[in-house]
């Protein structure tokens, strides 16, 4: 896809992450809006997938490790087709819906790993791009996770098996937008430099801003181009991104938008879903 | 002569034969191929092994990967270490999504665990795993039926936990016994004053009081429970219905292993008294025989518990 249109689909994903949390009456807007463009790009150009055959041995992989985004990716999977009809009302978080408060691969068809327990998807991911190498498989695995969710310390414990195996098939986004729940990554842990670690432990490291598409797309081609290490591609990201009254603004972590926000929302994603 | 050397060789020597005839098993190890008694798996087949380092989360999480490609992963290391501190990963990663994941959980008891002493003998390990639904919970008497628990667990899809001790199990079964499919094997059937229950490595010890009991003129019935939480429970009920008083042994504390089993049995489906001879402390380091001995699961003890509580 090229770059235009992905910027316009990235935009449309939001303006249904924002629907979703609209109607459904809880969720995450605003980490869910800070991974659009890295999704778009991810589902709409890098990933080689078949939503018609979401179980396809040699896809691409996609883990979600910073679960409670999901309005984005349930928004993706339905905007690239693996729902017929294609789902017009998510439910999301509601009794009976598949489209649960966090990923759930038992219950949303097209998602590869449950998810939304912060910290787990780089060891999750190293254990798919460790079976990928065994069977002579040439997909990749993407994970895309937060800054704050890195104070995990089970990130690190699969950092170490990636390095150890050079999982060189490994694709880790870092959404560095520098919020968590409570306060910044900068205040919670004196810094906020996941580049350095990521570098400490071997990986090969890329640092972009999260928002720029064609930054996202020739980093993943890098990725793919150096072998012999997993892959982190850091991303300055804006939290809330793409909506005036959200961005940068935690109060957006976990929030509904009253029908007025989301009659603006509309307005200033709406032109763009048109483009 | 033993074929295994304890419970623990028994389980990789079996993952090691399932590996031979199926390309899709492997080990997982969080630094633990040795405890495991699996260096000659790692030899084998390199390939097949993926090392975590000391790293039970992250290991449990790579095995969940694993799995959700297609791989049946067997992860083995301490029991506590994979169902205390891996607890989470085990639950929201492999039990709820249901994935093709096997355990074995070792140094399971102040038996299993002996001279390690309290941070490596885990007696917390059932209660935790039969709280996570998916999950079916073997708990072998000795090495011979630790190797068939592990055999009939790769033909389960989905999650398996096996409980298994350090080497110093004593062998009650023959070595080409079945592994129990209805969760319940008698051993004694000499009357019905009382129905005593063994799960694990205490089953020589419980037999030896059943012998004990007899000799003093109370009769009892004496089985192992190798399933915990099972599908099938119509014959361990069955048996308990023999008498009034059920006695429960097992190296675990007594909440959540074996004795609440049965008491929930007990409770559901035929009402009699339950009596649980369990761990109600931490342990302590010492030789298994006695560090068993000191905490209660002697023979005697075990009898007299019974012979106390029936008022004989």
């Amino acid at each position: 896809m090229q770059t235009k249109e992905l910027q316009a689909m990235a935009n449309r994903l939001r303006l249904e992450a924002v629907r979703m949390v609209y109607e459904g009456g809880d969720g995450h807007p605003g980490p869910a809006l800070s991974i659009a463009d890295i999704v778009a790009t991810l589902y709409f150009d890098a990933m080689n997938i078949d939503p018609a055959n979401p179980a396809w041995e040699d896809r691409d992989r996609f883990i979600l490790s910073k679960g409670h985004s999901c309005p984005i990716l349930y928004a993706a999977l339905n905007e690239r087709g693996y729902y017929t009809p294609k789902v017009e009302h998510f439910h999301l978080r509601e009794l009976g819906s598949r489209f649960q408060g966090h990923p759930s691969m038992q219950y949303t068809p097209g998602l590869d790993m449950t998810s939304g327990s912060l910290g787990n998807g780089i060891p999750i991911g190293a254990g798919m791009a460790y079976a990928g190498k065994l069977k002579g498989k040439s997909y990749f695995v993407y994970v895309i996770c937060g800054d704050g969710e890195l104070q995990e310390g089970v990130n690190w414990e699969g950092a170490n098996v990636a390095t150890g195996r050079k999982l060189d098939n490994l694709i880790v986004f870092v959404d560095k937008n520098n919020w968590q729940s409570n306060i910044t990554v900068t205040e919670t842990v004196g810094m906020n430099n996941p580049a350095d670690r990521f570098r400490a432990f071997g990986w090969h490291v890329q640092e972009i801003s999260g928002h720029d598409i064609d930054a996202i797309k020739n980093a993943i081609e890098t990725a793919k181009g150096v072998k012999g290490k997993p892959h982190a591609i850091v991303c300055d990201c804006v939290k809330g991104k793409g909506l005036s009254f959200m961005e940068n603004n935690n109060a957006w972590h976990k929030g509904v938008p009253t029908k007025e926000q989301y009659e603006q929302a509309v307005r200033e994603l709406g032109g763009d879903c048109n483009a | 002569m033993l074929k295994y050397k304890g419970t623990r060789a028994a389980f990789s020597a079996a993952v090691l034969e399932l590996a031979e005839k199926d390309p899709r098993v492997m080990v997982v190890s969080p630094d633990a191929l040795k405890a495991m008694r699996a260096t000659d798996f790692g030899e084998k087949f390199p390939d097949r092994v993926v090392e975590c380092g000391i790293a039970e989360q992250g290991a449990v999480d790579v095995a969940a990967g694993l799995a959700a490609c297609g791989q049946i992963p067997f992860v083995g290391t301490y029991a506590g270490f994979l169902t205390l501190r891996a607890a989470e990963q085990m639950r929201t990663f492999v039990g709820y999504p249901n994935l093709n994941v096997k355990f074995c959980g070792v140094n399971a008891g102040v038996f299993g665990g002996e001279r390690e002493g309290v941070t490596h003998q885990f007696y917390e390990d059932l209660a935790v795993v039969s709280a996570l639904p998916n999950y079916t919970i073997f708990s072998p008497a000795d090495p011979e039926q630790c190797y068939m628990a592990t055999l009939a667990a790769y033909e389960i899809e989905g999650p398996v936990y096996i409980r298994a001790g350090s080497g110093r199990e004593v062998s009650v079964y023959a070595e080409d016994a079945p592994f129990a499919k209805d969760g319940i094997t008698v051993w004694r059937d000499y009357g019905t004053d009382a129905v005593l229950f063994s799960t694990g490595f205490f089953l020589d010890r419980v037999l030896a009081a059943a012998d004990l009991l007899k000799e003093k003129g109370v009769n009892v019935t004496a089985a192992d429970i190798n399933i915990l939480y099972g599908k099938d429970d119509r014959r361990i009920v069955e048996t308990m219905k023999k008498a009034d008083h059920v006695f429960t042994v097992e190296d675990h504390n007594i909440n959540g292993g074996l004795g609440s089993y049965i008491s929930r049995l007990a409770t559901e489906k035929a009402p009699r008294f339950v009596h649980r001879i369990a761990l109600k402390t931490y342990g302590e380091s010492g030789a298994a025989k006695d560090v068993a001995d000191a905490y209660g699961f002697s023979p005697e003890a075990i009898a007299k518990t019974v012979t106390d509580t029936l008022g004989k």
